[in-house]
């Protein structure tokens, strides 16, 4: 094909002629010069995600290949020993059944939840200003207070909900001891904390809908339901994705609602990969073993959302 | 976190993809942080020199810094001991540093910042941890310099300062100490017609059960105990030794022999068949206001519950079982890391020496409820200041000199050993196992952790 079209220029193959020179270089020195501006704009940022995350993230690698007492100057190298332990370990099962009810349970909750809240909002309701930063606040506090917080209210004997509970007639169950009400408290706790998030990005979203669309189909005889069902759902995909992906992320590295309301137990039963790794590191001293864990989170997340990416995007609806 | 607008399509895939990597990268940057050099072998402790150094040569440094997390809410104690410091030795300034809210807090970051030279000169250094540090080679013995400084190390409560001691070395000072106390409620007691005293041992509590069950809420029990990390392995110690059990001999695990065995199924029995006991999220809370008539908490909690209880508390010694018994010691000594100069060694040394002297150890056990560490402090005005306002302090006291006993190695000295021992109990406690089953899936991976993190550095 070149030889074919070479002869027409009288020129040979790749090498410009005079003509084609003179227009190459301007646009040569603009795109030097945007080079030029991308590295002096972007580079401070670029070198500091090498230095603070790749590098760190490479340095795990490593150390998951050792067997390492945190605070020592010296190591063992062990090779994939530690990634042997990890998934042969009797812990390993129940941590990874806990990471994953807790994560199923956190972000299919906070969709479901956030967006009924969000569809509330929506509406035009006296005091809807109010409502919506009550309901986001939540959000804004500190896990670690969060967690100390809901442990009073979670209390068997004095706290709130034993209380309301008891106004019906029930007993509290023992929230901090039996399970699986520890798992239980630490959802709820982390639903309450980012409903609001959910609800506020869903709320954008229903108001980019357009209402034409809604009153098309209100013309038509559709029902709110099958407004919703056939118009509103649809048009939302786009958020449901963008939620699904970055609560995902967010659920599978929660730590401090955990840390702060039960450290990861009773028996091991709140304790999720994320937690397991914080664990393992800085209380059990165990750096290498540790690095696995994180490595194996890494990978998790790195799967999870390609997945995310390759076959749920497929389905998302875009106006 | 500012808030993510939705995204469109056109910027859709490199933001989700970037933002995936990155919060995925973030996951394993907790546990990076500055490497060690790789040994070949299984003999890291070859790296490790001892160096002597003629301490009459040195000059201490003219500041230091102290990182603590100031135990039992000691904040205002430890300025105070600062200053008096500060007067007596103008030369030397001491920065007080607020490095962590609890002992593992304070670890966590001395054990992060150790390949850094942002290190303390003086640092807490609690029961469990500071074999660690010894290993990890981050703490150096202070049996020279102490020598040096003329320190009367004898007078140390012998219980307490042989906690801090290894092949024949001290690592660390005894500081913010204690012992399980056992706490009861003296209006309870009276109305179930009990003596004024605590049992002498688990099967006279066992007897009084009956009479007690009556002064508690029906959904309750005589004796409410809390369980996790850092507790429930404490004082079941008591109920181990009373048996005639340990949970280990020096190294070697001895949770399946018939004497362990025994204590936990006594425990068990405890939760799950006499109904002696109940599991309580804080124990001080329940026994301050009522719920349980009995209690097992810390010295430390003394003047907290004193403060919250509406009824006359009573103290005691913690029960005998068939063989005996016996009180752990626990809390927290100061040890200084091995990395400083000599100068700021020195330095740390003389600060310890005055913190730990007899007139600042019963002033620091006025102000937090900690025993004194000194046996000359025992009997001090200021300690019998503090007996005359709270007489249950004695017991605590006089437990001490009576009963206290060194722990048993593996709890102390092997990481992440009393988690796994706390979990053992929690499963007798709160879900019934047998006890053989409960210690038998627990003392494999203790002893794993021995052989991978502590037999390659001994």
């Amino acid at each position: 094909m070149t030889a074919v079209l070479a002869p027409r220029t009288g020129t040979a193959p790749g090498a410009p002629g005079p003509a084609e020179r003179r227009r190459r270089r301007p646009g040569l020195a603009r795109r030097r010069r945007a080079l030029l501006w991308f590295l002096l704009l972007a580079g401070p940022n670029v070198a500091l995600l090498l230095v603070f995350v790749y590098r760190p993230l490479l340095e795990s690698f490593y150390l998951s290949t050792m067997q390492w007492n945190l605070g020592s100057p010296v190591a063992r190298f062990v090779g994939l020993g530690n990634y042997v332990e990890w998934f042969t370990s009797p812990a390993t099962a129940q941590v990874l059944t806990t990471t994953a009810v807790f994560t199923v349970a956190t972000v299919g909750g906070a969709l479901v939840l956030g967006l009924g809240l969000a569809l509330l909002l929506d509406r035009r309701l006296p005091g809807r200003g109010l409502a919506r930063t009550v309901a986001f606040a939540p959000y804004v506090l500190s896990g670690y207070a969060v967690g100390i917080l809901w442990l009073f209210i979670f209390d068997p004997r004095y706290g709130l909900m034993s209380a309301v509970l008891g106004w019906f007639g029930a007993s509290s169950p023992q929230w901090y001891t039996a399970e699986p009400w520890p798992l239980v408290m630490i959802i709820v706790v982390y639903l309450w904390k980012n409903l609001g998030y959910v609800a506020l990005i869903y709320l954008a979203g229903l108001q980019s809908i357009p209402q034409d669309l809604r009153d098309a189909a209100a013309l038509d005889g559709a029902s709110p339901a099958r407004t919703l069902r056939s118009i509103v759902l649809p048009l939302l995909t786009p958020t449901t994705f963008f939620l699904t992906v970055t609560m995902l992320l967010a659920s599978l590295q929660s730590f401090d609602i955990i840390r702060s309301m039960t450290s990861g137990g009773p028996l091991g039963s709140t304790t999720t990969l994320m937690y397991q790794i914080y664990q393992e590191g800085f209380v059990n001293g165990r750096a290498g073993y540790a690095s696995a864990g994180a490595t194996v989170l890494f990978l998790v997340l790195l799967v999870v959302t390609a997945l995310q990416l390759r076959y749920v995007e497929k389905k998302v609806h875009y106006a | 976190m500012s808030i993510p607008s939705v995204p469109t399509r056109r910027t859709r895939r490199p933001s989700t993809l970037v933002l995936g990597a990155l919060t995925a990268a973030g996951a394993l940057t907790l546990t990076a942080c500055a490497g060690p050099t790789v040994a070949s072998g299984d003999a890291p402790a070859e790296a490790r020199e001892a160096t002597a150094i003629d301490w009459s040569q040195v000059e201490p440094a003219s500041e230091i810094t102290w990182w603590s997390n100031h135990p039992g809410g000691s904040q205002p104690v430890e300025k105070e001991l600062v200053e008096r410091f500060e007067a007596e030795y103008p030369d030397i300034k001491v920065n007080l540093v607020t490095a962590g809210a609890s002992y593992d807090e304070i670890a966590q970051r001395f054990q992060a910042a150790s390949q850094t030279d942002q290190l303390p000169d003086l640092v807490i250094s609690s029961d469990v941890w500071w074999f660690r540090y010894h290993l990890n080679d981050q703490i150096m013995p202070l049996d020279d310099v102490f020598e040096h400084l003329e320190v009367d190390v004898d007078d140390f409560v012998p219980a307490f300062r042989s906690d801090y001691e290894y092949e024949g070395q001290h690592w660390a000072a005894p500081y913010a100490r204690s012992t399980p106390l056992f706490y009861y409620n003296k209006d309870m007691w009276a109305a179930a017609g009990l003596p004024d005293r605590g049992p002498e041992t688990w099967a006279e509590l066992g007897q009084w059960q009956e009479a007690l069950a009556e002064q508690v809420p029906a959904d309750s029990a005589p004796l409410g105990l809390s369980v996790g990390p850092s507790w429930s392995a404490w004082w079941f110690k008591n109920i181990l030794w009373g048996h005639g059990g340990r949970y280990s001999d020096e190294w070697d695990t001895t949770l399946d022999t018939p004497e362990a065995l025994e204590a936990g199924e006594f425990l068990r029995g405890m939760f799950h068949e006499t109904g002696l006991a109940t599991v309580s999220e804080d124990a001080t809370v329940d026994f301050a206001s009522g719920v349980v008539a009995a209690t097992i908490g810390s010295t430390g909690s003394l003047k907290g519950i004193l403060d919250a209880a509406s009824f006359e508390v009573g103290t005691a010694y913690l029960p005998d079982g068939p063989a005996g018994g016996g009180t752990p010691t626990g809390g927290t000594g100061l040890a200084i890391p091995s990395s400083r100069t000599p100068e700021q060694q020195l330095a740390a040394a003389i600060f310890l020496k005055f913190l730990t002297d007899t007139e600042q150890t019963a002033f620091f056990s006025q102000g937090t409820g900690y025993m004194p560490v000194r046996t000359s402090a025992i009997e001090s005005d200021e300690m019998k200041a503090v007996y005359a306002e709270a007489p249950q302090f004695r017991t605590a006291v006089d437990q001490l000199n009576d009963r206290a006993r060194s722990q048993d190695w593996i709890r102390v000295f092997v990481p992440g050993a009393d988690q796994l021992l706390s979990e053992g109990i929690e499963q007798i406690v709160l879900r019934g196992t047998d006890p053989a089953d409960a210690f038998g899936s627990v003392a494999p991976r203790i002893e794993t952790a021995y052989r991978e993190n502590v037999e390659p550095y001994l």
